[in-house]
């Protein structure tokens, strides 16, 4: 029972956050929140898990993006229509530049991903269907409630964190499974991994087109939420950076890590921006920048981790100062007995 | 057990939001929102137009009647609102549409501004003006050209600047009238970058030219290119009449050092503002590049004119000289509170009605528009440009039309 005393309080008070804070702008950051955390946790499969860092998930991010606004911009569709496009269509561009590029290694896997984004960003740049630099956008007057174009963020929100929940789920499953054994195993030593009769190619290959797959839902949902989607807001570089930041400073490899990181770093930036953008000089980056030098100076493991062990510190203190008074009530009343 | 911890911090980042609420509107203060990019690639531009609001904010609230009749700038203060002064909150876009619309929430719902001004990139006013819209605030852009954006059909958007296809209407009369003058048209080489910008003027003139008979040459290079020889050899080896620049300010360097390196001349060098028109590219190359044709609406005019002045106040503030952008930027927040102050509120839609209501003539104007009247879409109809000259130094003159014309245009195209 015990077990689930706390995950219930946990989803009890993420529901009812945009009930309580309740203004447009927090409500509408505390979607941003969880629409990061789906992208950090899409990416943690694979580079939190199997430890393979790939800098190029902007690539499943824009498949879904995309395809949701080109579903309606081509075919006058509900954007929605195009998640399911989206993920099929980032998949199938996983397993194509998975083969080759997850037999690198370390380093080098990351450096192939950087490349492979930047010639998707180009290419795509320069492709006037898909809107080129102009970029394509979305229902500017939402036509039914399928265009999910909403005034109020709330129902962005709830939306989001029902995909979230699903896509933690998944997650779970995964790290639970024999597959989530052999990633840990093939982040520890491949090799190791490999000479013990692990799968390696295909379990790697099989997690970054799980990951891809559901890195391009947040895709399709950002692209939805903001209404537009360009080269630069869609396959951006910066994108893959900010889901591998993430997911590390709260804890790569950990379930609730890449929830945890959108939950400080989205609104860090985002009122960091609010408070100090309007100066102007970019101070806004200064400050985002220097705090993620201090975390990850000294906690590089995420704070998931610092936390995980402030609550251990405080739990054995709290249970130690309740033997200690136990002990204390059971003394007296152990003398008065000898008085007796 | 994870989950237990993190319980702590989901409750810490949402005290952190909680603070963020709440924000009194005081009396006797027009608060106005502005999304500009502060930082990113285009933070040289928002730091330009920024310096540009706090001289219009300048001219608005203090008395300065050495600006004659020119609108807001006599009294201190908005007269119809009974001297009320005009405060704009600035808001950094980041050059991302999700930060733009973001910015633009948060300015409608906790700054409670009454209206909207930016967001210079296209793509980045396209999302923010979405936000006013649902929201029912009116949005003004002084300096977004893509064509899609008044075709949205939005009621709550305006907008003060030329756009591609007005570029169109200035460049084909202009060349007319060089035509008329003796020179040759036939061909006109489009040079583009492969950005929005780039690719969307080149489509709309494309088009525009072709309706005439004209051959057109399109040349595309990537933005921000190291090397721009090819296209040059290609412009030697095609000999168009007419090469029309679409470049931002580095490309439009490095073109012009490699037509120096690769002794290639145009009869006709005509740009479209951009590039051409940054101080960093007179000062660069403005001496290889004589005899320039470029496109603006912003001259300084004769010495103790209004625009003179502005000019004058505007260094002063940013230490660089005004340009079109900051000087477009200037106008559509002057059309902007000059429609609060004739609306006598602050209510938005009593200021849209305002703004629908916009007449505002030649004179009235800082920019060398014909006029400020919106059509149904928002568009400013009599957004217009004339077209300048590198001639004898460093300076643009006023060249065409010829009511605006310091002097005439002078023919080829020099060089160095």
């Amino acid at each position: 029972m015990r077990r689930f005393i706390w995950p219930a309080v946990l989803l009890a008070l993420v529901i009812v956050y945009p009930l309580v804070l309740s203004t447009p702008f927090q409500q509408r950051l505390g979607a941003l929140v969880l629409l990061y955390a789906i992208a950090a946790s899409a990416w943690n499969i694979v580079g939190g898990y199997a430890g393979q860092v790939s800098v190029g998930h902007v690539v499943f991010f824009g498949c879904g993006a995309y395809a949701a606004m080109g579903a309606y911009a081509h075919f006058g569709l509900p954007p929605l229509v195009g998640v399911p496009a989206g993920m099929v269509l980032a998949v199938v561009i996983a397993a194509v530049i998975g083969v080759p590029t997850l037999r690198l290694s370390g380093h080098y896997f990351s450096m192939a991903t950087i490349a492979v984004a930047e010639l998707v960003r180009l290419v795509v740049t320069n492709t006037d269907y898909l809107g080129a630099a102009v970029g394509l956008s979305g229902p500017t007057v939402p036509r039914n409630v399928f265009d999910l174009s909403f005034v109020s963020s709330l129902p962005f929100y709830y939306l989001f964190l029902v995909v979230l929940g699903l896509t933690l789920l998944i997650t779970w499953w995964v790290a639970e499974s024999r597959m989530g054994f052999y990633l840990r195993a093939i982040k520890d030593s491949e090799r190791a991994a490999r000479s013990l009769g692990a799968p390696a190619s295909r379990i790697k290959l099989q997690a970054y087109m799980l990951s891809a797959g559901l890195t391009s839902v947040a895709g399709a949902f950002y692209a939805m939420m903001v209404g537009f989607v360009d080269p630069e807001s869609g396959l951006g570089i910066l994108i893959s950076v900010k889901m591998l930041i993430m997911a590390a400073l709260g804890g790569a490899g950990l379930l609730f890590g890449p929830l945890v990181g959108a939950a400080i770093l989205v609104p860090l930036e985002e009122l960091s921006n609010s408070w100090l953008g309007g100066k102007g000089a970019g101070l806004t980056f200064v400050v985002y920048g220097a705090i993620i030098v201090l975390i990850a100076r000294f906690q590089p493991s995420g704070i998931l981790t610092l936390i995980t062990r402030r609550i251990a510190l405080i739990t054995r203190y709290i249970e130690r100062r309740t033997k200690a008074r136990e002990l204390r009530k059971q003394r007296p009343a152990a003398g008065a007995d000898h008085a007796a | 057990m994870r989950l237990k911890n993190v319980l702590g911090l989901v409750s810490a980042a949402a005290l952190t939001l909680a603070f963020t609420a709440g924000a009194s509107a005081e009396d006797k203060v027009v608060k106005i929102g502005a999304i500009l990019p502060m930082s990113g690639n285009a933070a040289s531009a928002g730091i330009h137009a920024k310096a540009a609001l706090e001289v219009a904010l300048d001219i608005i609230n203090n008395a300065h009647p050495e600006l004659g009749n020119f609108p807001l700038a006599k009294n201190a203060g908005l007269a119809g609102l009974g001297g009320a002064k005009v405060e704009v909150v600035f808001a950094d876009n980041q050059g991302s549409p999700a930060t733009g619309q973001n910015q633009a929430l948060r300015l409608i719902t906790e700054e409670k501004v009454a209206a909207l001004i930016g967001a210079y990139q296209s793509g980045i006013t396209l999302t923010t003006s979405a936000i006013a819209e649902k929201y029912g605030i009116p949005f003004l852009t002084p300096e977004s050209v893509a064509a899609n954006l008044t075709e949205r059909g939005f009621k709550w958007f305006f907008r003060t600047t030329p756009i591609a296809t007005d570029f169109a209407k200035v460049y084909t009369d202009f060349l007319a009238d060089m035509k008329a003058a003796g020179a040759s048209t036939e061909s006109i080489a489009l040079v583009h970058d492969n950005t929005e910008y780039g690719t969307s003027v080149a489509g709309t003139l494309t088009t525009a030219f072709k309706e005439k008979g004209q051959n057109i040459l399109d040349i595309s290079y990537a933005s921000n290119a190291t090397d721009v020889q090819s296209q040059v050899l290609q412009l030697k080896e095609k000999k168009p009449d007419v090469v029309l620049m679409i470049s931002y300010t580095s490309d439009a360097i490095l073109f012009a050092k490699t037509m120096q390196a690769q002794d290639y001349k145009p009869a006709i060098l005509l740009a479209d503002d951009a590039g051409y028109s940054d101080p960093s590219f007179i000062k660069a190359v403005g001496k290889i590049s004589q005899g320039a044709f470029n496109r603006s609406s912003w001259s300084v005019g004769p010495q103790g004119s209004a625009t003179a002045v502005i000019a004058d106040l505007y260094k002063k503030k940013s230490g660089d000289d005004m340009d079109d952008t900051a000087g477009r930027e200037m106008q559509g927040f002057f059309v902007l509170v000059d429609a609060i102050d004739r609306a006598g509120s602050t209510e938005p839609a009593k200021i849209q009605a305002a703004l629908r209501a916009t007449d505002l003539k030649p004179e009235q104007l800082m920019m060398g528009y014909k006029g400020v009247k919106f059509d149904d879409k928002g568009q400013n109809i009599l957004a217009s440009g004339v077209i300048i000259q590198l001639q004898d130094g460093e300076n643009y003159v006023a060249v065409w039309p010829k009511a605006n014309a310091e002097k005439p245009p002078a023919l080829p195209y020099k060089g160095w």
